[in-house]
């Protein structure tokens, strides 16, 4: 349990961005596995694919119950961000830029939308397959590449609008 | 190959998994050192790719567990009074915690013992780490000085060792030579002891000033090396 749960709680948190929620995210998840175990079947691809599968559904959920808060913290958002941004040339080290990176990064990835955001996590940071990310989303693996495409390329964009650039 | 900004974006992610095959992946890179537009398209791609690899996997919180075992098997039985106090017994003395008890207090008490601290009266301020420095300082350098004395010693009495090893196996050929220099070759000898063969003599005058010298850094070995000096005189 240990293993999946570090597994699913990094997927909610680099979904979410926030640690308590994706705390609680995670322990919804192992909840819900644990009430509707007996519906897994193995022609569902692995256990750890069936797991992502349940917690991407919650996580989607998530998403759409929060959507309203979301809209009126957007602003309070993008303070810390320029805050971010105006102390790098105060901190030249170089962990410390890599620790800043993985901040803006992580902001970055919180801001796109919720169907590239999921597939560039999991083709990105879990390092699934293609075949493994189309059984979790249930679309085509056409649609797959499609939206790890754009999530990719959206990203970058993002990070170049927050003054991330590459050196 | 005529290729497109639309096509360097649609074959992005084949060209950055090496998915591409090798005339498309000439046409992209063609087309892309070429382009104005596609050239950061890519390098930030990519700079972004290299900053989604590098994010740190997360611990798991510590009680996330704990609360996920609550919430699906329930909250665990919380045991007090006597019976907490039994539970932990039964804890303690599984044979891992005892053995490693004993251990450390095995060792502690090598410690103490070696910080000089006197357990027949033992004093609080014995135990004051700065006397506990002082004391160990003082012990180690005790030691340190008694294992050179005994190395020295060691040393001196395998070298007599050695000598008496030495002149026994001497030819005896030579047992008739005589070195002119001894004084013992003179004659008209009125001391009324019987003269000793030139062989002994040399060997009892070339002993002496090392027996003595050994008597003096050698305490222990003084009686057995004086009487030792006594006899090579009588001769």
């Amino acid at each position: 349990m240990r293993r999946h749960s570090r597994r699913i709680f990094n997927i909610c948190y680099r979904f979410t961005g926030n640690r308590t929620e994706a705390e609680d995210l995670s322990q919804d998840v192992f909840l819900r596995v644990y009430r509707t175990l007996g519906s897994y079947r193995s022609a569902h691809g692995g256990f750890a694919t069936w797991m992502t599968s349940v917690t991407r559904n919650l996580l989607i959920d998530h998403y759409r119950r929060t959507k309203r808060d979301r809209i009126t913290d957007s602003l309070d958002d993008a303070m810390p961000v320029v805050e971010n941004k105006q102390s790098s040339a105060r901190r030249p080290d170089e962990q410390a830029l890599l620790g800043e990176l993985s901040q803006q990064v992580q902001s970055a990835l919180t801001r796109l939308s919720p169907e590239l955001r999921e597939a560039v996590i999991l083709r990105d940071l879990q390092q699934l397959e293609y075949s493994e990310i189309q059984t979790v989303l249930e679309v085509p693996e056409g649609t797959v590449k499609s939206r790890i495409n754009r999530g990719r390329i959206e990203l970058a964009r993002i990070l170049q609008q927050m003054g991330v650039r590459p050196s | 190959m005529k290729w497109t900004c639309e096509q360097t974006e649609l074959y992005l992610t084949d060209y950055l998994d090496g998915a591409l095959a090798d005339d498309l992946r000439h046409a992209f890179d063609a087309h892309v050192n070429a382009c104005d537009r596609c050239t950061p398209l890519v390098s930030g791609v990519t700079h972004a790719l290299s900053g989604l690899r590098a994010l740190p996997e997360l611990e798991t919180p510590p009680r996330l567990v704990y609360n996920i075992l609550d919430a699906t098997l329930g909250p665990r039985e919380t045991v007090t009074g006597w019976a907490a106090v039994r539970a932990w017994i039964r804890g303690v003395a599984s044979p891992r915690f005892a053995y490693g008890s004993l251990s450390l207090a095995a060792t502690f008490l090598m410690i103490v013992t070696a910080s000089g601290f006197n357990w027949k009266k033992p004093r609080l301020a014995d135990l004051a780490p700065s006397n506990i420095y002082r004391n160990t300082n003082r012990q180690a350098h005790l030691a340190y000085a008694r294992g050179t004395k005994y190395v020295s010693d060691l040393r001196v009495v395998y070298e007599i060792q050695s000598r008496l090893r030495q002149d026994n196996e001497l030819p005896t050929n030579n047992e008739g030579t005589v070195p002119e220099s001894s004084p013992q070759k003179e004659p008209g000898r009125t001391d009324g002891t019987s003269p000793s063969t030139p062989r002994q003599q040399n060997r009892a005058n070339d002993a002496n000033p090392s027996l003595q010298v050994l008597a003096e850094e050698l305490p222990v070995l003084s009686t057995r090396l004086c009487f030792v000096l006594s006899e090579g005189r009588t001769r």
